[in-house]
Order: C-alpha cells, then structure tokens, then sequence
C-alpha cells in the first residue's frame, strides 16, 4: 500500500494524534489535516519519510520531537518489533505474577505478616532485584535478635520495611517526573552535591542559557504610559496630515523600553562555598546577559561585585574564596537593612530558588520573598 | 516538485542535507507553512532559507528581527514628506476627500520586507531571521501573516497575499517563543554536523582544498565542539573560514604549529584559546 485511499488511515492517524495528546503535545484538527494531506501525498511506502514528515507537522520543539519519536516507534510497529514487543511484555507478565506469588511469603516475619498498603505491595513487586535481596539481608541481621524479644523487633521490623518502600516509591516517582531526553533537564533536577566535575561543564553551559532566556524575558516586558519628552517627529507628521500639515497635535516618542533590572543576592557563607562554582558562573553570566542587573556576595558581609570584576572569573574567583571576608557565617539580616541596599534598590521578587540542595524543586513549596540565588541558611542552596 | 527534485535542486546548490531535512523542507513547502528553524548559533539556520530561494528560483526577502522591530520597520511606512508635498502642491486643486484618498495610496506607500513579500507577484523565499530577538508583541503581530496569509494596513485595509511565500524564521532560542506562534509553523531542528557531513560541507564549497585537510579540519572542530570547556563552539562559516585561510597559507595537511597560528578563525574569545591551546585530544595525531 502506498497511497491511502480509505478512511481506515484517517481513523488510525486521529487515533495516533489521541496517542500525542495523551504525552502533553498540543494537537489541533489542523495538524490533523496537515497530516492527512501528507499522507495522501507521500503514501506510506517508506516509514523514515512518513516519520520526519509527521513529525514536522506535529512537534513544534525539540521536548515534543522526543515525544513524538517515543510515540511513532510505539504505535507504528513493523512486525517483526511487534511479536519481540509482546514477547517481552509476555515474559515481564510472568515474572511479575512469580514475584506476586512469592510475594506473601516475603512479606512475613516470624511467621506474622507485615502490614503493608496495597499501594506499597505494588512497589515491592517492581523493585530491583538488588534491592529486594539488601531489604532481606537487611531483615535477616535483626532475625536472632527478634528471636529473642519477638514483642520488642515487630514494630521495628516493620518501619524498616515501610521506610525502604516509600523510598523506592519516591524515587520511582522521581524517575517519572525527570526526562530521559533531555540531558539538560537531568542535570536541572539533580542535587548539586552529587555533581560529577564532569558535569560542571555542562551546568555552566546550562547557566549560561538560564541567564539569557533570564534576559530574554526581561526583556519582552515593558512599562506602559507615559512618554519620554521627545517629540517623534514621524507621528507628529503623519498625525499632522489630517489638518493639511499644520502640526497641532504633537506626538512623544515612548519611553525607552527598559531591561528590568534584576538583583541577584548570592550566599557565599561557608555552608555554601562548596556550590560557589556554580553561583560564581551565574552571576557571570547573568552579567554578562542582562547588564543592568546588580549582583551582590554576602556572608557575614554584604559587598556589592563590580561587573568588570567578573569578566576575570578565575580572578574574582579567588578573591572570594580567599579573601577571609567571605566563607564564615551567614547574616544577612543584619546588613540587608544597610545603607548599602536602602537608598537605591527596591527589591521585587522576580524569581527564586528552592530552599533544598536541589537546581529546581518541582515539590510544592510556600513562597518566599526576596530575590534570592544560592540563598540558604545551613547548607542549603541551588540554582536559580 | 517532488522530494527528489528538490533533492536534486539543493545538490546543485552545493548544499549538503541529509534526507531527513529534504522531507522537512518538502513537507513545509507542500503545505504552505511556514518553517521554524531552532538550532545553535551556526549550525546554518539562515542558509536554508538562503539556499531555497536559490532552488526554487525565487526573490530571497530578509527581515533581521531585533529588540523594538514593530511594524513601520517589518510592514509598511508612509512617505510622510511626499504625503506633505502633495498636500501643499494640490490643496487649491483638488477636493479634499480627494486628496486625502490620493495619499493613502500605493504612490506613498514605503513596503518593507514582510509587505513585500505578499504583495510580490512572483512567490518569494521570505526569511525572518532571529525571531527569538524581536518582541513578544511583534510574534504576536506575525501570526496574521504567517496563518492567514495577510496583513492589515489601516489605511487601506486588509492585503491579502497574492502568491504564497516560503517562510522561514529561524531562532537561537534567546527566549522562548509562543505556542500560538510555533503551532503555525512546521518545526526543524538543526544540531552541528557529524565529520562526515562536515567532511562534505568543506569540499562542497571549497572544492580546491585538499582532501586530508578537510578532513583534518572537521575532526579538529569535531573535537572543539565536544569539548564541554569550549564556551562558544565552532560554527560551520568558521570551519570554512579556517579551511579557506590555511589553504591560502598553503597548508596541505593541519599541522599542530599551524593549528596554532590559525586558532583565532575559529575560537573568538581568550578563554576558549587557552582551553583549546592545552586540549591534548586536538593535537593528536598532528605533525
């Protein structure tokens, strides 16, 4: 078959864009349509051609192109795919219904059984095999001893299985929230005390974008009313030809469009010198996005950092980490009511980081106040 | 025209692309949509727009977005000082609903590129470059265009367009662009090329230069580009750069010496220099 000619295909492709709706892509009855023209023109003769014309049609960014392949590779199977899929799936079916049977055997301890949700029995069958046989070796260190005291371990016993649950549970969670595709977005969404130095490279780069989509968006937003004093003499013209050229009605240029300016107060107390690589590249590369921001380190002191200080990283860096101003205490407090922030500044939130050691925390948090990068108290910080 | 002849057409262009863009270029140009470009800062965005005018044989119109384009640099602008010479020539002579109607006409109008290209009787290659730079409310402008295929002048009315221009906007993803727009265009997105495509690339448009050194060149950039310490990586116009300057130095072979007197065709700040001077993987294998 190379050109579908029924509506067999019509029902299959509004099936498929069901399929990409389902994974978050926004598909209207024009990407359907395109869709079926393209199909109607090309046929389906070759599945590569079939694949990069959907997908044109279909994925507006690179997120959605990943989607789309993800989804393209599941529904449009070839046969041979098809039978080693239901293989597969065949083959996970009966190992999962071993484990099910072995199940209530595990789950038992001095011949009680332990008291588990359903909800949690389910992730017992589908942890790793490594995993389950630690929580075993882990039950069998405390066996004597439950031996001895039965009354005294039960409970214990089973926190140890509940604790070991609900953390496999959290992290399968964390597993389905980050994406596979997107390394940028792994590296997002991990704690930054377990960056590799290989991976540092890639957060600065990270930064960098951070700080330009930043300004970018800063820059998209505008101040409204007002003039600027200066007359433009181009609407004045043009106004000025509905009275024959006399200039009666004079028209102001609009006020310059303005970088918001932005100001970043970063802690580089002792707590958070550890991270001070990567907050030292944002503020880099925050100055060097957005030129009107103003950057400021503090710890037990406020100081304000000088833009040409930055473009010598290595430089400003060293001057941070071993002047002895800095890397102590953390009092913010008592210098953010300085003279050195009251006169100029009025501080509007625009962003803020999470307070756990984390780039970006999807949890829901209460807000806080203040703009604030790498602010923490106690070891806590991350990227904006 | 089919994929092939446009494959065809391309190859005579001395573009090298692999089937997959073909088909994205196909697609676009069979549907009439509009082509949204995303990709790193020289990977060649604005060549394929360049390069479609080239192969379909058609009038290249460029609009370079930037912070403030509105409408009077990307649509149209009255020639106010003709529009007050006729008024002061004519004022006695005509009638006023007259003259008025003479002036918002074709005779006063100043097109700029995006009014250019719907009002062009020959279908044009229209390339709105940088998007990512202009406003969100000049994107916001653009979807009339770029879905209904015309344009509102208040003057005049609504100018529907006459032939249906390829349009090609390309984006260094600066800011994110709006979903109302991205849903109006078909998507490509471009990485750097692989040795092979880069090999391919050089002696396309420099068929002179000797085969080692192409390939030389690419892998040499090949490495800059995977080294994570390389701020700004290596764009293909500087790869062809540096082939064409070693080339006038008349290098047949990249030596390690002269990787170093060329570097700056290719890295264009000082840390990038020094991290590249001690990347011991891009002088392996060098003379």
């Amino acid at each position: 078959m190379t050109k579908p000619s029924s509506p067999v295909y019509l029902e299959k492709l509004t099936e498929f864009s069901r399929l990409l709706r389902r994974e978050g892509m926004t598909v209207g009855v024009q990407e359907i349509s395109d869709a079926a023209e393209l199909l109607s023109a090309i046929g389906f003769s070759d599945r590569e051609t079939v694949r990069t014309a959907l997908q044109t049609v279909f994925a507006k960014s690179r997120n959605e192109q990943a989607a789309f392949c993800r989804v393209f590779d599941a529904y449009f199977v070839d046969e041979e795919r098809k039978k080693a899929s239901a293989r597969a799936m065949q083959e996970a079916e009966e190992e999962l219904a071993r484990r099910r049977a072995a199940m209530d055997e595990e789950l038992t301890f001095q011949g009680k059984p332990i008291e588990v949700r359903e909800d949690l029995k389910e992730v017992y069958l589908t942890m790793p095999e490594e995993e389950r046989e630690k929580l075993k070796k882990r039950i069998d260190r405390y066996r004597d001893n439950a031996d001895r005291a039965p009354g005294l371990y039960d409970n214990f016993i089973q926190s140890i299985f509940l604790k070991t649950l609900l953390e496999q549970q959290m992290m399968a969670e964390d597993a389905a929230t980050g994406n596979a595709d997107d390394p940028d977005a792994d590296l997002l969404y991990r704690e930054i005390s377990s960056f590799q130095e290989s991976d540092i490279p890639k957060a600065v780069a990270l930064i960098q974008r951070i700080a330009q989509q930043l300004s970018g968006e800063l820059t998209a937003k505008r101040r409204r009313g007002g003039h600027s004093g200066v007359l433009d003499f181009r609407a004045t013209i043009r106004r000025g030809l509905q009275t024959g050229g006399a200039l009666t009605d004079l028209r102001y240029k609009k006020k310059r469009m303005r970088r918001r300016r932005l100001v970043l107060l970063c802690d580089v107390s002792g707590s958070m010198m550890q991270f001070s690589e990567f907050v030292l590249q944002f503020m880099k590369s925050l100055s060097d996005a957005a030129e009107s921001s103003r950057i400021f380190v503090f710890s037990e002191e406020l100081r304000e950092v000088d833009p040409f200080a930055l473009q010598n990283l290595d430089g400003f860096r060293h001057y941070v980490r071993h002047s002895g101003l800095f890397g102590r205490g953390t009092d913010l407090g008592r210098r953010a009511g300085s003279a050195l922030l009251r006169p100029s500044l009025r501080i509007r939130p625009v962003h803020h980081s999470s307070g756990a050691l984390r780039c970006q925390d999807r949890r829901p948090r209460p807000r806080r106040t203040g703009a604030a990068a790498g602010q923490g108290q106690g070891g806590q910080g991350g990227l904006p | 025209m089919t994929k092939e002849e446009l494959k065809l057409r391309l190859q005579q262009e001395r573009y090298v692309c692999s089937d997959e863009l073909v088909t994205t270029l196909y697609v676009s140009l069979l549907l009439g949509r509009p082509l949204l470009i995303e990709g790193a800062a020289g990977v060649g965005k604005t060549e394929i727009a360049k390069v479609m005018a080239k192969a379909l044989d058609r009038e290249l119109v460029r609009l370079q977005c930037y912070e403030g384009l509105d409408e009077s640099k990307a649509l149209y602008e009255w020639n106010y000082q003709k529009q007050l010479l006729s008024i002061q020539v004519n004022m006695g002579s005509r009638s006023s609903d007259e003259l008025t109607r003479s002036l918002f006409s074709d005779e006063y109008l100043l097109e700029r590129p995006l009014l250019k290209s719907i009002r062009s009787e020959q279908p044009v290659v229209l390339l709105i470059d940088e998007i990512d730079k202009a406003d969100e409310e000049f994107e916001a402008f653009l979807l009339e265009l770029l879905s209904e295929q015309q344009v509102t002048v208040p003057e005049i009315g609504t100018i529907r367009s006459r032939t249906t221009p390829f349009v090609v906007l390309t984006s260094n993803h600066a800011r994110p662009l709006s979903e109302a727009l991205r849903r109006r265009c078909a998507y490509l997105y471009i990485d750097y090329p692989d040795i092979d495509k880069e090999v391919a690339i050089i002696e396309a448009k420099l068929p002179e230069v000797n085969a080692r050194l192409a390939l030389q060149v690419a892998e040499a950039i090949h490495t800059l580009r995977e080294n994570d310490q390389i701020l700004k990586k290596p764009s293909i116009a500087e790869t062809l750069d540096w082939v064409a300057a070693l080339n006038a130095l008349g290098m047949k072979e990249l030596t390690a010496e002269g990787l170093r007197q060329t570097m700056g065709f290719v890295l264009k700040n000082n840390e990038d220099m020094e991290e590249a001077a001690h990347d011991e993987a891009l002088f392996a294998g060098l003379s």
